[in-house]
């Protein structure tokens, strides 16, 4: 105990500290700090100002050795908003599968010759900028960009359709994700051959084409017995070009097509 | 230099009348009591436009050095770097209504702010700020300036009790035992500078600085105390116990909204402005100029302005640096550390007066 009370002593404050160090020092700190904000606060002025992106800002205010990011900073895998190229969207609608907020909504686009496409619309009132939906995409054709200037004042200007996220594209922003990856689901579509009616929804619908609607040979009819009411052909899946969107499974009218481990 | 802003106002005013001729009153029976009314309105509203400007740009200067000591860069949208700012917020405050909680009463309520924006203001007309630029000329204006100064706890105190608001009654007890407290080394404070004048004229006060040079040198405690001191009255940082915002919300003002928490405001700052005046005034050379640039009104009160921006910004400053004392600690200041060395401020003073200030004979030893 008696060690503890010396030390109390010890650091207990000089006289004098009542006016240099609550007053003198306090006062000369806020001092050099107005001389230094003289030059330049750290108040960033975007938007009414220049913002100071990654270079001039690394030469105007001298950054901590070693510190990873600066204030006014934007990296290029920084998740704004989405470029899309609507000439290689494939439809295949994985990206509003993939998005937890629900605020991809595939929509129709002329393609020009005519025809019309589903390309992903893209709500920012819901979007949480998660990236699932640019990870999602075989086709590498959806990705996220650095633009973070999607403020409005109207909620209707929130919706960027898909020529919007188009010109956002030609805008020639960082994209990412920079290459594809490999599907996650490792299985295949499989068919239940006693259901199949032949209707070729599913090779009208497939958006890569993969799916070729091949014959299979009508059997006998025996004594007795009804063949069944059907077109005597059935899907067969080409699994290397297939991206895995279950539009297939979707679009079939008697539930034949399932998701199975490749035999 | 018996020219003062009521006598030129007046002339101008009886010459208008008896321009207008039979058409007014001004010509009849009550003619000089119309003019004398008339110069009095117009006098008020002089002093109520140059106290409202210099609140406003008080207010303006006050948020941008705070932004620059924060490392920000404070008002800057509405007007050229934010000058307009004040003028907006001021609107937004005039276009609400004007209420009292349930359970206030009305009368206090209403009259408190009001009262104290207008008790406040009224020193402006008494305090001369350049070469015979006064609202009138009154022999003793420092002590009238210091007396209607020392009004505002009572109105402070008749606002927080009406308002019917424990966070209210704190601080306005509060504001009455810090004002109280500080107002005595204040006053002795000034007690030091009429001992080395022999007036309660603050023209002579002046004078007398403009002939001997400032008073902040012979008499530096003195200015140390009574800018110590009316940092106190005029509640900023670090004696702003009556308004701590972290444990008594808005501390007297709580309960008002509108244009009554405007007048409050506008009266904390028109002390605050009242005050640097004083300091300068009375210790800083007021409106006096080297070069014998002192007898041209315009050039003072350009230079005395200047000087009362120098030391609101010290104000500014010492606002931004330190802490709020406890209310132990504000009183063990004010009563046992300001007193006695205000004292020894009078004795040293007196001591000069007897040496022959400021044709000083030092005593032979």
């Amino acid at each position: 105990m008696a060690q503890v009370h010396e030390k109390t002593i010890k650091r207990a404050d000089p006289p004098h500290a009542a006016v240099t160090g609550i007053v003198v020092y306090p006062m000369a700190t806020v001092a050099k700090q107005f001389v230094k904000s003289l030059w330049r606060p750290s108040t960033i002025l975007y938007p009414f100002g220049e913002r100071l992106e990654n270079e001039d800002f690394r030469k105007s205010v001298k950054v901590a050795s070693g510190a990873p990011i600066g204030v006014g900073e934007i990296w290029d895998n920084y998740r704004g908003v989405h470029a899309l190229n609507i000439k290689t969207c494939i439809s295949c609608n994985l990206c509003a599968f993939s998005c937890p907020d629900t605020c991809i909504e595939m929509v129709p686009v002329d393609t020009g010759s005519g025809k019309t496409k589903k390309c992903p619309e893209i709500d920012y009132g819901k979007c949480s900028f998660c990236g699932f939906c640019s990870d999602a995409c075989p086709e590498g054709c959806l990705t996220m960009t650095p633009g973070y200037t999607i403020t409005t004042n109207r909620r209707g200007n929130m919706v960027y359709s898909p020529e919007r996220l188009f010109e956002v594209y030609k805008g020639k922003l960082p994209q990412n994700p920079t290459s594809l990856a490999a599907p996650e689901n490792e299985d295949v579509i499989l068919l239940d051959q006693d259901l199949c009616i032949g209707c070729n929804a599913c090779s009208r619908d497939c958006p890569t084409k993969c799916i070729r609607m091949i014959d299979i040979p009508k059997p006998e009819a025996k004594a007795g017995e009804k063949l069944p009411k059907r077109i005597w052909k059935e899907p067969s899946v080409n699994d290397s070009e297939c991206v895995r969107c279950g539009t297939c499974i979707s679009v079939c009218p008697r539930e034949c097509l399932y998701w199975g481990a490749r035999k | 230099m018996t020219a003062t802003i009521y006598s030129v106002v007046n002339a101008l005013v009886v010459l208008l009348l008896n321009l207008l001729g039979p058409y007014v009153p001004g010509s009849g029976p009550y003619g000089p009591f119309v003019a004398t009314w008339l110069s009095y309105l117009v006098v008020g509203g002089i002093v109520l436009a140059f106290s409202m400007v210099n609140v406003l740009v008080f207010i303006w200067w006050e948020r941008k050095l705070l932004g620059r000591f924060m490392d920000r860069r404070g008002a800057m949208h509405v007007g050229y770097a934010g000058l307009l700012q004040n003028l907006a917020d001021g609107l937004k405050l005039f276009r609400k209504q004007p209420f009292a909680p349930k359970d206030a009463d009305e009368m206090g309520y209403y009259f408190g702010p009001t009262a104290y924006l207008v008790f406040s203001m009224a020193i402006l007309g008494f305090l001369p700020i350049s070469f015979g630029v006064s609202g009138g000329l009154v022999p003793l204006s420092l002590l009238v300036a210091l007396a209607l100064f020392s009004f505002a706890p009572l109105f402070i105190f008749i606002a927080s009790w009406s308002s019917n608001n424990k966070y209210s009654l704190i601080g306005g007890m509060r504001t009455a035992a810090q004002l109280v407290a500080y107002e005595i080394p204040l006053l002795l404070a000034v007690v030091a500078v009429v001992a080395l004048t022999g007036s309660f004229d603050i023209n002579t006060i002046v004078g007398d600085q403009a002939s001997y040079g400032w008073f902040a040198l012979p008499l530096l405690l003195g200015l140390i105390i009574f800018f110590i001191a009316m940092l106190a009255e005029v509640e900023r940082i670090p004696f702003d116990l009556p308004e701590a915002e972290a444990e008594l919300v808005e501390g007297w003002s709580t309960e008002y909204g509108g244009m009554l928490f405007a007048f409050t405001m506008l009266g904390d700052y028109v002390r605050a402005l009242i005050g640097s005046y004083l300091i300068v005034l009375l210790f800083l050379g007021g409106w006096s100029m080297p070069w014998g640039l002192s007898n041209y009104p315009l050039a003072g009160l350009v230079f005395f302005q200047v000087k009362t921006y120098i030391v609101f910004a010290i104000f500014i400053w010492v606002r931004a640096s330190l802490p709020r004392v406890r209310t132990d600690q504000l009183l063990q200041i004010g009563w046992k550390r300001m007193l006695p060395l205000a004292m020894a401020n009078i004795i040293w003073a007196l001591a000069l007066v007897v040496w022959g200030y400021p044709n000083i004979h030092w005593p032979v030893m």
